[in-house]
């Protein structure tokens, strides 16, 4: 058992070790200047020429990024609907009033919540627990590496549809295995009720997941310096300490933006749902980004793009809460 | 000299891209026409068809080249609908009947009608592919390459282990049947229930069986009395035996089978009856669990009356509104819609022919295709009525009855609300139509 005097020394150590990485928000990197060698000045001329070298990106970025993103927009506040365009005349946020009074609304936004918390937790818990098993050194570690991060080559599209048949129950697998080893009597229809069919797509999203953070938190863990496990162990810290104290304070740059990157794309990530219940039973697994496809399926397009701005003002709203929430903890003080 | 290179690049990029340009689409100088053709239900095989029967067109009519288009199937329509909307870039085209409805409505395909008055073509046609080639105002937006078309496929084996000595002829017959095979403890299912993507299409087809003595043959969704066909007291019946087939004789998880489950379930030999369309014929031929002589398929199922109707699906080729050649390209229509090369086209994607000669045929007078022919030749019995697929609200519709049929099966609603939740439905559409 380490004493208090210990614990703090084994903290400090941790915290000075980690404000000396680099891209870890610590000091800033000692640049050598060659002797002989000056920055060039900036001139009108240089500026003329890095605009120039800039231009075609940007302008590639304008026209295929910006314009659609924008011309899109503006589809949200017209009745814009693909069955009839002979009227696409403004009706101002009618097609905003339309998505938030739609009787499903309230159970597409539930679905979302537990779409991102349920599969976002569970996969960075196991992505941990696998990204530190992996950084062991041990006999065929690039083989079982190169198996974990094997999911995320595949489409989400496409895992959706394996685990359609997974779970199917007369000719599932999931079924099939359950009853063998006799947790289940009979086979669960599990697509077919809508809340066994949340816990199903769930599932298959966290199988899908888990990989992106054991490849993130793995490169981080290998960032950290062997010598600050061996302090740590000189100072008597255990496994658990060592965990809590040295690894995830080191990483928890990392950590913390792999969780925004993921919420993000797991709230716009339809692929997986479509594929695999296409939003149903009775509607009742879909999410934001399902609900809009099926709009767009309906040719309303002014309602999808009302929805679009929504999904894209809520994910702003919660990257810069989520920045700053984060932000105090990520910078190391001095 | 640096500027004159750069002047020189630019100038030859300009003229590649030009040229590039020019020769997808338009005319040449030697008055060769080069004609756009997007295909819609895409697949490597029925490209490879296409190809083959545009190939034959070009040795025709060496003047005319074809260049086709093969978006995948799923974005297919919406790509279609871009290039429609552009104006330009598409000349002949697969349009659907799902699609005809909003596509003649935005104005970007062309009336046919006048440029195949007169045509050889109509005479060898079914009576069914020329009514379906002309929409309610009497326009040919297309001409019909095919139909999709439902019959019963059935275990000869199980029903006759079961005491049946033939398969059903009506709805209650397959509920009696098929509850009879159903033995989930056993793996055994009766019949495999579309309750997933689709599902109104299973579900519509008992209710017109149910009511076909009053139904408007030039609107499947109407009675000749002008009400929806969902109002009629036999809808009820027809619902009420639907859920009741659900519940006493299909798998519990078909509540979300859709088209891929259905078919596997019949074809792993699991399942004694579907309802499908004829393109299922050779899946199930090549299944490895059920042989050839375990199954066969029988003629839609009839409602009490004993008549039922053909629920059919069909699509076509036509021409875009904005092309500039549409001489040639009505040409390339003809050309598919008639002969040897509709026959093929028919015949390898397993479609309901729109050839009379068909009937003669041996390909389609034996074995599991010949009930589509007995459809075909006793119109009396199996009424051809025109199905609103055109209609502006279909996919819409198709997303709602869906959904209200899971609602159903699950318990959340009950056949006679959902039945007057459809014929609200279809009655104030029609109203807002007028």
């Amino acid at each position: 058992m380490p004493t208090a005097s210990e614990t703090t020394s084994t903290t400090q150590t941790a915290k000075t070790a980690s404000a000396g990485a680099s891209g870890n928000g610590g000091a800033r990197p000692v640049r050598k200047v060659r002797p002989g060698r000056r920055k060039p000045e900036f001139t009108a001329r240089r500026g003329f020429l890095i605009t120039l070298f800039m231009a075609p990106a940007a302008i590639f970025v304008a026209v295929f990024t910006y314009y659609p993103m924008i011309a899109g927009s503006q589809m949200a506040f017209r009745h814009w609907n693909l069955t009839d365009l002979t009227d696409t005349s403004w009706v101002g946020l009618q097609n905003f009033r339309d998505v938030f009074a739609d009787p499903a609304w309230g159970t597409v936004l539930s679905n979302t919540a537990i779409w991102v918390v349920g599969s976002i937790v569970p996969q960075l818990v196991i992505g941990f627990a696998l990204a530190l098993w992996l950084r062991r050194r041990f006999r065929f570690r690039g083989l079982y590496q190169a198996l974990i991060f094997f999911p995320w080559a595949i489409s989400g599209f496409l895992i959706g549809i394996l685990f359609r048949w997974m779970f199917n129950s007369e000719f599932g697998v999931v079924s099939d295995l359950l009853q063998k080893v006799g947790l289940i009597d009979e086979p669960v229809a599990w697509l077919a009720d809508p809340k066994t069919a949340m816990f199903a797509v769930v599932v298959a999203n966290i199988w899908y997941g888990v990989t992106f953070f054991t490849i993130m938190i793995l490169a981080a863990l290998q960032s950290i310096p062997e010598e600050l496990y061996e302090a740590s162990a000189l100072d008597g810290a255990g496994k658990v300490r060592t965990l809590f104290q040295i690894t995830i304070p080191y990483i928890r740059v990392t950590l913390a933006l792999t969780v925004l990157l993921r919420i993000i794309w797991i709230f716009n990530f339809p692929d997986l749902i479509f594929g695999m219940t296409g939003g149903g039973p009775n509607n009742e697994t879909h999410i934001v980004t399902t609900w809009m496809i099926k709009i767009t399926q309906q040719g309303d397009y002014g309602r999808a793009s009302a929805l679009g701005l929504i999904v894209v003002a809520t994910l702003l709203v919660f990257a810069v809460f989520f920045l700053l929430a984060t932000r105090e903890k990520r910078e190391v003080k001095p | 000299m640096r500027r004159r290179t750069a002047a020189l690049a630019l100038g030859t990029a300009a003229t590649m891209v030009l040229t590039g340009c020019s020769s997808m689409s338009g005319s040449q100088a030697d008055g060769t026409v080069t004609l756009n053709m997007v295909e819609s239900l895409t697949n490597p095989a029925r490209t490879d068809l296409i190809k083959g029967l545009i190939a034959d067109f070009q040795k025709q009519n060496p003047k005319i080249k074809v260049n086709l288009i093969s978006p995948p199937t799923e974005q297919a329509d919406q790509k279609i609908q871009q290039m429609l909307q552009s104006g330009s870039g598409v000349d002949t085209l697969e349009v659907r009947d799902t699609t005809v409805g909003p596509w003649s409505n935005n104005g970007w395909i062309y009336d046919m009608k006048k440029d195949l008055t007169g045509w050889k073509g109509w005479e060898a046609m079914t009576e069914n592919a020329v009514k379906a080639s002309q929409d309610a105002e009497g326009k040919t937006y297309f001409v019909p390459y095919g139909f999709y078309g439902l019959s019963v496929f059935y275990r000869t084996d199980l029903i006759k282990e079961a005491g049946f000595s033939k398969p059903p002829a009506s709805w209650d017959e397959l509920l009696e049947q098929a509850s009879a095979i159903h033995d989930p403890g056993k793996r055994k299912y009766g019949y495999a229930f579309r309750g997933g993507a689709n599902a109104q299409g299973n579900a519509t087809a008992i209710i017109e069986a149910y009511v076909a003595d009053e139904i408007d043959p030039a609107d499947g969704f109407k009675l000749k009395n002008g009400k929806t066909i969902f109002s009629a007291p036999e809808a009820l019946d027809a619902m009420q035996t639907y859920l009741k087939l659900f519940k006493d004789a299909s798998p519990k998880s078909s509540v979300s089978w859709g088209y891929p489950e259905m078919v596997e379930g019949f074809s792993n030999g699991s399942t004694a009856f579907l309802l499908q369309d004829p393109e299922v014929i050779a899946t199930v031929s090549e299944s490895k669990s059920i042989k050839k002589d375990q199954w066969s398929t029988a003629p839609l199922v009839a409602g009490p009356s004993g008549k039922t109707v053909q629920p059919l699906a069909t699509a076509g080729w036509g021409v875009a509104k904005g092309s500039k050649h549409k001489k040639e390209a009505v040409e390339l229509v003809e050309f598919l819609s008639e002969g040897e090369a509709s026959t093929d086209f028919t015949k390898t994607n397993s479609l309901v022919p729109i050839l009379k000669s068909a009937a003669e045929d041996p390909f389609y007078k034996t074995g599991p295709w010949s009930s589509y022919v007995t459809m075909t030749e006793n119109p009396d019995t199996y009424l051809n009525v025109s199905q609103p697929r055109g209609v502006a609200w279909w996919a819409e519709w198709q997303q709602r009855a869906d959904a209200d049929i899971q609602k159903m099966v699950l318990g959340k609603t009950t056949p006679k609300e959902l039945l007057a939740g459809w014929d609200t439905y279809w009655t104030e559409k029609r109203q807002q139509e007028n």
